[in-house]
């Protein structure tokens, strides 16, 4: 089944190579179609998947080329189960958004697809060598979306997205060939298989630098500060469907391998590391608010603000409490829904006016007035209004990270008031007022489709911020599973009130 | 009476019709004169039987080992040998002259009635390289890259009317043949130390004597390793590479650096593999010296070219580096060694072809600007580089991702972790390199617009190279496996 959740997207790519190019109106409709399939398949997958479970389920596993370890080995839990089930509903929404592409269509729709079958792939895949090939395959259908659809230093920023990645993928790939060597030296078989390579005994010091280069490579994908710079580039020349991918999805890659990898591989390493990643983190919640405050552009106000707001998840991960770990991980979806909406929402503005200058708009309010009401409503998701998604994250990591990291927490919490400075500071200067500006005076709000294409992610806003459980019960058995294995393999204890079910106490006693 | 020499046929069987087939070639031409593209498709016919020949003796080996048939692999006295390595190296030898013959074909044609020379110089050098690999003997191991490389000499001179042509030929000959007499050295001191030009009978010999002063030996090895690295570009001793590669007749490029890289590496990693792997210590350390300087060198010297031919020598340069890593890893590599050469080889042609597509076939130079919108002009093309580029680049779901992975792999298994990383990063810089390559065929407008015409062989060669590539990165174990037990004896 999960097989059937990489291929079908892949098929459906080349079901619509197949199409004569001359059908364009055909494709979007087309690819929007194709990715239904798998949206249906995540559905029937995140609803089957068995609560309370914290190891892997519906486990697929063939021997692939046995002298060297490979295999064909996926396999779903908490952690990755909600972010396949992220990408599976995001496809056919950028899709269906796309209608401002006009050139190469059929090839856009075609590279999405394949982005599609490899983001699946890269969540579901338990065998490093695997995991390795989807990581690193996506970078060619995102760099051609980047490089051929987006602004006008499109090229400078795919290369640019493509050799940051690439350069951390390297060291990851040769400490994944290292850690697989290991493995063989000590059970005397080949394997790359994840469940195998957690039992390979490591010097403290080899395990340093591997845990060193995973976190290289997932810390430029996150983007952690000071790494990020191929970010705001990035994001800003990508295309609307590139933007929301981009943030909603290819970002969580960094932030799903520092659970799974990282702190999976290497327990040790991730306990003497915490200072170091928590910097970090810090850090770049603070630098992507400020910089994100005085952005003249929105779409990179936006890129920034996901600096911001992916520290956080990292912050949460490496304070080592299940409220920190959940809360990260919640937040990677909820992340991936307001900030997916926000792009969205500017790529529709930007279809209407062909900008993204704050400066140029003003008063919008008044002309689209369901525009405005739902950029209002994804802002406040994003700030981290109670009562919607942005806050149950949000909260659970500050909360979760406080016993742990109780300096760092009160600094970070600061960039929730940033964050509702530059966004509604934003929000202000674009939307309200009077439209004094002539091209602004007849611009027309939202049509169907596009209210169509918002719906989801606003009900999604609304339902995970009114009853998270639907994620909770999901996602938290997998993460206490890997706090209790760095509990089992280092000296490093949990503190007592970073347990989750404290956490919830505290929530509801609110 | 002297008893006549016993001749055993069967072991001759592919280099025998590969040479007389170039006679034959030649012969045709002197008495029918036909069409240059007959003499095209009879040498695919011969490159074919010498396949044919090759599996043949796969077949024998396989009866052989059963102990169904009697024989020795060994025949000759020792001179030519069969093994599956040989076998392999023939097969892939042979799909290269013939992928080659596809790609330069319109060049062929255009020699008009010197098109049979042409022709018979490039069976005649894949005659020699294969006998380089398929003899454990280091004097026939000589003669056979020389065979191989003198033809290799002519045919870089073959556009007769361009300097560029003439230079090329030129300074391959000088250096190519500096380069010969320093492996021919090499043999010598390796036979003044150990007594013997046969590779099993040094195994054998080094086995039981331990040289107390293995100086002659070492300095005998290195001159080989020299020698060897000379003919397959790597580091130091890839100067003669760019100017070459860049003023050859473009259809014919593809298969003399393709053939040459598989002779040359097929003969180090058997003679460093076999006889001389009890002193891999002290070789792999040279070894993975010239490997890291090849791929430091190819990868950031190739960033800065602005002819795609010499930047695609240079990236031949990193290649070189990059198999390199495997050979430090003595036989435990030779798998990995194989299907690289296998893959990376047949990427080559396709790339060559396509310059030959784009620059004409014969004319010097192929600045990076005339690719400049490509994809536009001619997708076909295009599309085709893109995918090679990709292989070469070693991005995963092509077979060049496979071909890294598996050279890596067993460089970290011999305890060379530090070249791995190294490698690996030399790669980064090589991604830039095929990516401008792609941003300038997709993302630029193109500066002309002469129609390109795409011959049916020439296609045949694209889509040949291009399967390839995706096949076997999508399923590359078949190859895997044929390549891991494709060892020497």
């Amino acid at each position: 089944m999960l097989t059937a959740l990489i291929l079908l997207p892949a098929i459906g790519a080349v079901l619509i190579a197949l199409v004569p190019g001359r059908r364009r109106e055909l494709f979007l409709p087309l690819g929007v179609t194709m990715s239904i399939g798998p949206l249906a398949l995540a559905a029937f997958v995140f609803t089957s998947f068995v609560t309370g479970e914290p190891g892997f389920q519906m486990v697929e596993r063939e021997v692939w080329y046995e002298p060297w370890g490979l295999s064909w080995y996926l396999g779903i839990d908490g952690i990755s189960l909600p972010l396949v089930a992220l990408t599976a509903l995001l496809v056919p929404i950028v899709l269906a958004a796309s209608t401002a592409i006009t050139h190469r269509l059929k090839e856009f729709v075609m590279y999405t697809l394949l982005l599609e079958a490899g983001l699946i792939g890269v969540f579901l895949a338990l065998d490093l060598f695997l995991f390795f090939v989807f990581f690193e395959a996506i970078l060619i259908p995102m760099y051609f979306i980047i490089g051929i659809w987006g602004g006008e230093r499109r090229i400078y920023a795919a290369i640019k997205f493509f050799l940051y990645t690439a350069f951390g993928s390297a060291l990851m790939l040769a400490a994944i060939i290292g850690l697989a060597v290991l493995s063989s030296r000590q059970t005397g078989v080949p394997s790359f298989a994840y469940t195998d390579l957690l039992d390979v005994s490591l010097n403290p010091t080899t395990a340093r630098w591997l845990f060193g280069a995973f976190a290289l490579a997932f810390a430029i994908k996150v983007p952690m500060f000071p790494l990020h710079t191929w970010l705001p580039d990035a994001h800003v020349e990508a295309p609307t469907a590139g933007s929301v991918l981009l943030a909603a999805v290819l970002l969580k890659l960094g932030t799903y391998g520092l659970v799974r990898f990282n702190l999976g591989l290497f327990p040790q390493a991730s306990v003497d590391f915490v200072p170091v990643m928590a910097v970090l983190a810090v850090i770049g919640i603070v630098y992507g608010a400020v910089v994100a405050i005085v952005q003249p552009d929105l779409k990179k106000l936006v890129a920034y603000s996901s600096v911001s707001h992916l520290g956080f998840i990292v912050l949460g991960t490496f304070a080592l409490t299940s409220g920190g770990l959940v809360g990260g991980l919640v937040q990677n979806i909820n992340h991936g829904i307001t900030t997916g909406a926000l792009f969205l929402l500017v790529g529709m503005i930007y279809d209407r006016r062909h900008t993204k200058k704050i400066a140029d708009f003003g008063g919008l309010a008044q002309v689209m007035p369901i525009f405005a009401g739902l950029f209002l409503f994804t802002t406040f998701a994003s700030i981290g209004l109670p009562g919607l998604n942005g806050f149950i994250g949000e909260f659970m990591v500050l909360i979760g990270s406080f016993p742990s990291l109780p300096i760092y927490t009160i600094i970070a919490a600061s960039g929730v008031v940033l964050a509702a400075i530059y966004l509604l500071w934003a929000y202000e200067r674009a939307f309200t007022g009077v439209p004094d500006k002539p091209e602004n005076q007849a611009l027309l709000d939202l049509n169907l489709r596009e209210k169509l294409v918002l719906a989801p992610l606003v009900i999604l806003m609304l339902l995970l911020g009114l009853y998270p459980k639907v994620l909770l019960d999901r996602v938290q058995p997998s993460a206490e599973a890997i706090l209790d294995r760095i509990e089992a393999t280092t000296n490093y204890v949990v503190p007592e009130p970073g347990r989750l079910e404290h956490v919830l106490l505290m929530e509801e006693g609110e | 009476m002297i008893p006549p020499p016993e001749i055993n046929w069967f072991a001759l069987l592919p280099l025998l019709v590969l040479g007389l087939g170039a006679a034959a070639v030649l012969l045709v031409d002197v008495q029918m004169k036909p069409h240059p593209k007959w003499l095209v498709r009879m040498a695919a016919a011969v490159l074919l039987a010498t396949a044919a020949g090759a599996l043949l003796q796969g077949w024998w080996l396989r009866r052989l080992e059963a102990g169904e048939t009697v024989g020795t692999p060994l025949p000759f006295s020792g001179f030519l040998i069969v093994d599956r390595y040989a076998i392999f190296g023939t097969l892939l030898l042979a799909a290269i002259a013939l992928l080659g013959l596809g790609a330069g074909q319109r060049f062929i044609v255009s020699l008009g009635r010197r098109a049979a020379e042409a022709i018979a110089l490039v069976l005649l050098s894949t005659s020699g390289f294969m006998l380089m690999l398929s003899t454990p003997q280091l004097v026939m191991m000589f003669l056979g890259l020389e065979i191989g490389s003198i033809s290799l000499y002519v045919v870089a001179g073959f556009s007769r009317q361009e300097r560029q042509s003439e230079e090329a030929a030129i300074k391959y000959f000088l250096l190519g043949s500096f380069a010969s007499a320093i492996f021919i050295y090499g043999v010598a001191l390796v036979y003044a130390a150990t007594g013997s030009l046969q590779l099993f009978e040094q195994q054998e010999l080094l086995s039981r004597v331990a040289f107390v002063k293995p100086g002659v030996l070492l300095i005998g090895l290195a001159l080989l390793i020299v020698g060897l690295a000379f003919k397959v570009t790597a580091a130091p001793f890839h100067g003669w590479a760019p100017d070459v590669y860049q003023g050859a007749p473009a259809g014919m490029v593809g298969f003399m650096a393709a053939a040459a890289k598989v002779g040359g590496f097929a003969a180090l990693a058997r003679i460093m593999a076999t006889a001389f792997e009890g002193y891999i210590e002290t070789w792999a350390t040279v070894v993975a010296g010239i490997a890291v300087l090849s791929m430091i060198v190819g990868s950031f010297l190739a960033v800065v070219q602005s002819d795609f031919r010499r930047l695609l020598a240079y990236s031949g340069v990193a290649h070189a580096g990059f198999i390199l890593t495997g050979i430090v890893a003595g036989e435990a590599g030779i798998g990995s060694i194989w299907f690289y050469l296998a893959v990376y080889t047949v990427q080559l042609v396709g790339a060559y072809a396509v310059v030959a597509a784009v620059s004409g076939a014969s004319s010097a130079g192929s600045p990076l600007a005339s690719y400049a919108g490509l994809a536009k002009r001619q997708p076909m093309l295009a599309h085709a580089l893109t995918v090679l580029l990709l292989g070469m680049a070693g991005i995963p779901l092509t077979s060049g991702f496979i071909a890294k992975f598996g050279v890596f792999q067993d460089a970290f298994r011999a305890g060379f972790g530090w070249l791995v990383v190294v490698a690996l990063l030399a790669s980064v810089v090589s991604f830039f390199i095929y990516l401008r390559v792609i941003v300038t065929m997709y993302m630029e407008e193109p500066l002309e617009d002469r129609v390109l015409v795409l011959t049916v062989p020439l296609r045949l060669v694209l889509w040949t190279t291009l399967a390839m590539t995706v096949v076997f990165g999508l399923f590359p174990v078949p190859l895997l496996r044929l390549t891991a037990i494709s060892l020497p004896l």
